[in-house]
Formats: C-alpha cells, sequence, structure tokens
C-alpha cells in the first residue's frame, strides 16, 4: 500500500482500497491517507473568498479617492489656495452668460474660499469631543465599578439604544427644543461668567440656540454613547487578577483604578475617541439642522455657521442648477478636503497614542 | 540571608509579625466554609497551609489581608491577629494592613506599565519614598528577587514581554517594596515551569527569618522543602497542625496520612 506515488492524489483511494488498510485503524498510511475531495475545496473556496474580502475596503477607499480627485480636479484649478483661506463663498450669477477663465467654465462672480467651513467643521467637532469624551468616560466607569449589574445592563441598554438614533432625530430635536431651551435658559447664564481667559470665549450675543456651541453640545450626545459603551465594554476586559494585585498592595479604589484600569483601556479609549471625532467631523444632517447652515465664520462661540458635510448636503440641490457645473465639483473638493481632515486626525491621534503607550505592549488587544 | 537582612532594617521599618487566627469561622451567605480555626503563624516562619482542592486554604489565606472584605456575603467571626491587634476591628484600616500583609498570587499579574512603574507602584501609594528614589527601589527590589541582571536594561519596558517565572518575581518584587512584614503566597508557582519555581522557593528561603511567609500550595514535596510548619485543611477544618516534619513523618490523624499519602479523598475510610 506504500508503493503508490504519495502526492498523487489518485492514489488515496486505491490505497484506502486496500485489504491491507482496511484491517484496523493503525492500519492507515500518514503518505497516502487524505481528507476528503470536497474538504480541500471548501478550504480553498474559503481562503480566496476571505483573501478577496480583505480587498474590498482597500478598493473602496482607492476607488473612492479617485473618483472625488477627478470630480474636484477643475475646481481645484479654478480655486486654487483660495479655497482653503478664502472666506467669501459665492456661486455667481446664475442669470449671466458663463464665462472662461484659466481653462475653466464658469458663472461671473463665482468664488468659493471654504475657510468657514474648515473652521465651523473643525470647531463644531472639538466642542463635542471637549463635552463627550469626560462624560462618556465618566459614564462608563460609574457604570462598571458603582452600578449593581442589574441596573449597569440597564443604563448600559440605554447607551446603545441612544447609538443607535439616526442622527436626523438628534437633529430635530437640537433645532426645535432642546437649542432654544439652551439659548433661553443656560447661554445667557455662560455669558455671565467671569471675565477672564478661557471663561470669557462665552461673552456676546447668545444667539437663538442655532450655532456653533448647539452644534457642538448636539454632537457630543452623539459621541457619548459610541465613546461609553466602548469605554465600559474595555473596563470589563480589565482581569480581576489584576486589580486584586493592586488591592493587595494597600490601594484605595482610586489608586488602583489608576494603575490598573486606566492603563489597562487607556489606548482603546483613546481608539473609541477618535472614531467619535471621526463621526464628528463627518456628522451632516443634524450638524445642518442646529448650526444655523449659514456659509460663514461664527462670530462668537454661539454664533450661527456650517460645515463642511452641512454645507455639501444642504448646498448640492443649488450646486446642481449651476450650469457650468463648477459648484457639484466644489463641493467635491470640499468632500475631498474633509476627507483629508479626517485622516490627519487619525494620523496624528495615532501618533499621540503610541507615544503615550510607550510600547508598554497590553496582552488583550485593544485600540487598534 | 545576611545581605538582605541589612537592607531590610536599615529601611527601618519591617520586621517580621506574629499572625493569629482564634476560632474562626468563614463563610458566604449561609454556608459556612471554615469551622474553628485556631492557629499561629511565628515570626519569621514558613507555613504552608495543605488540604485537597476546596479545603478552604485560599479562602482562609485571603482573609488574613482582608481580601474577602469585598466577596458578596462574606462574613467571619472570631479573631484575626497581627501582633496582637485584631484586623478585623474598628480601628484598623484594611489598606494599612495590606501594606503590612503582602500577598502573590497564583497567577503572575502585573500591572500594564513599565516594569519599574510596577516594582514602585505601592511605593508610590504609600508615599514611602521620594521620586528621586524610586529607581534605587527597584533596582533593589529586583535585585533582591534575583530578577536584576535580566531586566536591568529594559526597566522601561513591558513587564508582558518576560516569561511567566520572570513576571512572578515581579510581582514578587512589587509586594516586597513596600516592606511587608508578612508575606501570603496563593500557590505562587503552579502556573512556573520547574526552574521557575526553584527560583521562587529560594527567594522564599532567603526572606525567612526577615518576613513571616504563610504559603497555600498543592505540591507537597515544595510544603516539604520550605516549611517550617504545616497546617492540614480538609474540608473547611484544621485536621492537623505541627512542625512540618514531623507531619510529614509522623501524621497523627488518619485523614493526613491518607491526603500525604496521595488519596484524593483523605476522608474515605478504605
Amino acid at each position: 500500500m506504500n508503493g503508490g506515488e504519495p502526492t498523487d492524489p489518485a492514489a488515496a483511494p486505491s490505497a484506502r482500497s486496500d485489504p491491507g488498510a482496511s484491517a484496523g485503524l493503525g492500519a492507515s498510511d500518514v503518505a497516502t491517507e487524505r481528507r476528503s475531495q470536497t474538504a480541500r475545496v471548501l478550504e480553498r473556496v474559503l481562503a480566496g473568498g476571505s483573501a478577496v474580502t480583505a480587498f474590498i475596503p482597500l478598493a473602496a477607499l482607492v476607488a473612492m479617492l479617485v473618483v472625488l480627485v477627478v470630480q474636484a480636479l477643475p475646481a481645484i484649478r479654478y480655486n486654487g489656495w483660495h479655497f482653503l483661506v478664502g472666506s467669501a463663498w459665492n456661486p455667481g450669477s446664475t442669470y449671466s452668460q458663463p464665462v472662461r477663465s484659466g481653462g475653466i467654465v464658469h458663472l461671473p462672480g463665482a468664488s468659493y474660499g471654504a475657510l468657514p467651513l474648515v473652521l465651523g467643521t473643525l470647531e463644531t467637532s472639538a466642542i463635542a469631543l471637549l463635552i463627550g469624551f469626560p462624560v462618556a468616560v465618566g459614564a462608563a466607569v460609574f457604570i462598571v465599578e458603582k452600578l449593581p449589574p442589574v441596573l449597569a445592563g440597564f443604563v448600559g441598554l440605554c447607551l446603545e439604544t441612544l447609538a443607535g438614533i439616526p442622527s436626523v432625530v438628534f437633529g430635530l430635536w437640537g433645532v426645535l427644543t432642546f437649542g432654544p431651551w439652551l439659548a433661553r435658559h443656560v447661554y445667557p447664564a455662560l455669558a455671565h461668567l467671569p471675565n477672564v481667559p478661557v471663561l470669557d470665549v462665552f461673552h456676546g450675543n447668545t444667539g437663538y440656540g442655532e450655532g456653533l456651541l448647539t452644534g457642538g453640545i448636539v454632537l457630543s450626545a452623539m459621541i457619548i454613547p459610541l465613546v461609553a459603551a466602548t469605554t465600559r465594554d474595555l473596563l470589563r476586559q480589565v482581569p480581576e487578577a489584576t486589580k486584586e494585585g493592586a488591592e493587595a498592595l494597600g490601594m484605595t479604589s482610586a489608586e488602583v483604578f489608576r494603575t490598573v484600569q486606566f492603563r489597562w483601556v487607556r489606548t482603546g479609549v483613546i481608539g473609541a475617541a477618535i472614531l467619535g471625532l471621526g463621526r464628528a467631523l463627518g456628522e451632516t444632517v443634524a450638524v445642518a439642522l442646529v448650526t444655523g447652515s449659514v456659509l460663514q465664520s461664527a462670530t462668537n462661540i454661539y454664533g450661527t455657521t456650517t460645515t463642511i458635510a452641512a454645507t455639501i448636503v444642504s448646498q448640492l440641490d443649488t450646486a446642481q442648477g449651476d450650469p457650468t457645473g463648477l459648484y457639484v465639483r466644489v463641493l467635491a473638493e470640499a468632500a475631498l478636503v474633509l476627507m483629508a481632515i479626517t485622516l490627519l486626525v487619525n494620523v496624528v491621534a495615532r501618533r499621540i497614542v503610541h507615544r503615550a503607550s510607550r510600547g508598554v505592549a497590553l496582552p488583550v488587544g485593544v485600540g487598534f | 540571608m545576611s545581605s538582605s537582612a541589612r537592607t531590610r532594617s536599615a529601611a527601618g521599618t519591617a520586621w517580621p509579625a506574629v499572625m493569629g487566627a482564634n476560632d474562626v469561622t468563614i463563610g458566604f451567605g449561609a454556608a459556612t466554609v471554615m469551622s474553628d480555626i485556631t492557629v499561629e503563624f511565628p515570626a519569621g516562619t514558613v507555613t504552608a497551609l495543605v488540604g485537597p482542592s476546596g479545603s478552604g486554604k485560599t479562602t482562609f489565606l485571603r482573609s488574613l489581608n482582608r481580601m474577602n472584605d469585598k466577596v458578596r456575603n462574606f462574613w467571619l467571626r472570631g479573631q484575626i491577629s497581627l501582633d496582637g491587634v485584631d484586623i478585623n476591628g474598628p480601628a484598623v484600616d484594611p489598606l494599612v494592613l495590606r501594606r503590612r500583609v503582602g500577598m502573590v498570587f497564583q497567577r503572575p499579574n502585573p500591572f500594564p506599565m513599565s516594569i519599574q512603574d510596577n516594582i514602585v507602584a505601592g511605593v508610590k501609594a504609600h508615599k514611602m519614598a521620594k521620586r528621586s528614589e524610586l529607581r534605587d527601589i527597584a533596582e533593589t527590589q529586583l535585585a533582591e528577587v534575583g530578577l536584576w541582571s535580566a531586566v536591568a536594561d529594559r526597566l522601561d519596558d513591558s513587564p508582558f514581554r518576560l516569561s511567566g517565572g520572570q513576571q512572578q518575581l515581579l510581582c514578587l518584587a512589587r509586594a516586597l517594596a513596600v516592606k511587608p512584614e508578612v508575606l501570603l503566597l496563593d500557590e505562587p508557582t503552579s502556573s512556573l515551569d520547574p526552574r521557575s519555581t526553584e527560583a521562587v522557593e529560594e527567594l522564599v528561603r532567603r526572606l525567612t527569618p526577615d518576613l513571616t511567609v504563610i504559603i497555600v500550595t498543592h505540591n507537597l514535596e515544595q510544603a516539604r522543602r520550605l516549611s517550617d510548619s504545616t497546617i492540614f485543611f480538609y474540608e473547611g477544618r484544621l485536621v492537623e497542625t505541627g512542625p512540618t516534619v514531623d507531619l510529614f513523618e509522623r501524621p497523627q490523624r488518619p485523614e493526613t496520612a491518607r491526603y500525604l499519602g496521595g488519596a484524593v479523598n483523605p476522608g474515605a475510610d478504605r
């Protein structure tokens, strides 16, 4: 039975039909015995399939970038650096004849400076993170460390439900109820904070509840469930044995937390914050509703403004009415800038995380 | 070992302390886990707690530094004393108690911070040294457990890249850094290879008589090698206690003899 060519699959069935081989369990030959053909085919299909699926995200990213760049190219050539440093946003006169300058056909007077959009995007997201991150982490710590299990489960369920609410619902609530309420009851008090550095940003005309601060607060409500749920899950993964090690040294529960839990979850929590920031930067409908969607920079923290994403969604209809097609291309350029910002934030944040952890590797897979 | 004796007394804080249990009964809720335990752990000696799984050794050990306090429905009657003071008394701060009565666990449990930060974590919490002294303390403690030469050039590295045995020595160094008077070891070598086990045992031998050591072990040979006296627990009761040599050579109770003889169920008469 061992006379056949071992690498020839055809030899396997004949070897198995050999009376000597079927005599007992110990008689199978490791050189010729094979798993069935189907098992091996399935194995190959799975391996090939998973390789293909692994490349889908990459392909999608590349395709998206290419399409955006191709779409935006005329706008990039027309706007130049003005797009990033200019503040005037004027699609030009729709009722005039299109003119051509620098090889690009455009409406007379068309000028696109996206600085207010970029600033509005960064400002609302920064406010959202400043408010949302501490609240989310605090909530997660409280849920894991202090709440009795039944209550923790219930609060956790609320968090997950909150994470699943469509952002347009947040936006509608923000613009109809929450924003006006803030403007009536909270902002006037903020405006009377002491006139010292940092706190003095709250001085000025408090407006009607649509603007930068309202946008940031509504965005933070969307970040909180994401960061809180991730932080909670990470905290639950911290091994009891490691916590006991700290307790056995006579540490207070706060010291145990600083020594063990905090360091254990740090990278993962920052990763969650980056995800949250990504959501805030790209959030569209809610922000379009609560920031006022005005194509200008906010005059103060309460002032109306807009963001890149909000502008794209609110201006697309108008843009498609531009007979020269330039406005749509300008929005593609804006989308490209948004992608660049998101990417930059990601890279910088990962750098920070990497440096903060100083190579002290954790035994659990965290963050990235 | 005399060199370690000098280091410890130079610090001027640590003396080995006497621990004792007087008529202690322990339980969780309606269940009684250990009853009527009366025993003394003389200063500067090693005492081994042996017995089959579920005999209550670890529960008893964890009562000695009040690690059971946070366990739901835990209760304890009787008195556990450290240098004559009831450790469950109203005047005793469990955090100070745990500094004086250190503990090392079954599996190495380094903190997710650098090797040096691991060693001085307790020292920092109890404010036992200035910031500038921390590196020296780390070096001293690592040298004491025999780990210094292995990690001298990677104090800022992760402890998780060390071998299991090295991690356990690190945990021992961490526990010793706060100058405990009693050290509780809960099967400290059960997850280690023979070579690392030997290193831990050698360290324990070196630590006495400057420290009182109480060790739970499933390894009877280890108890025999390491301890001055041995306590045999069975089904929540203290069956027999005495000098290790006597207990192993001339067990007085049939359960002890059967357990030392390798019986899985020493209660069964056969």
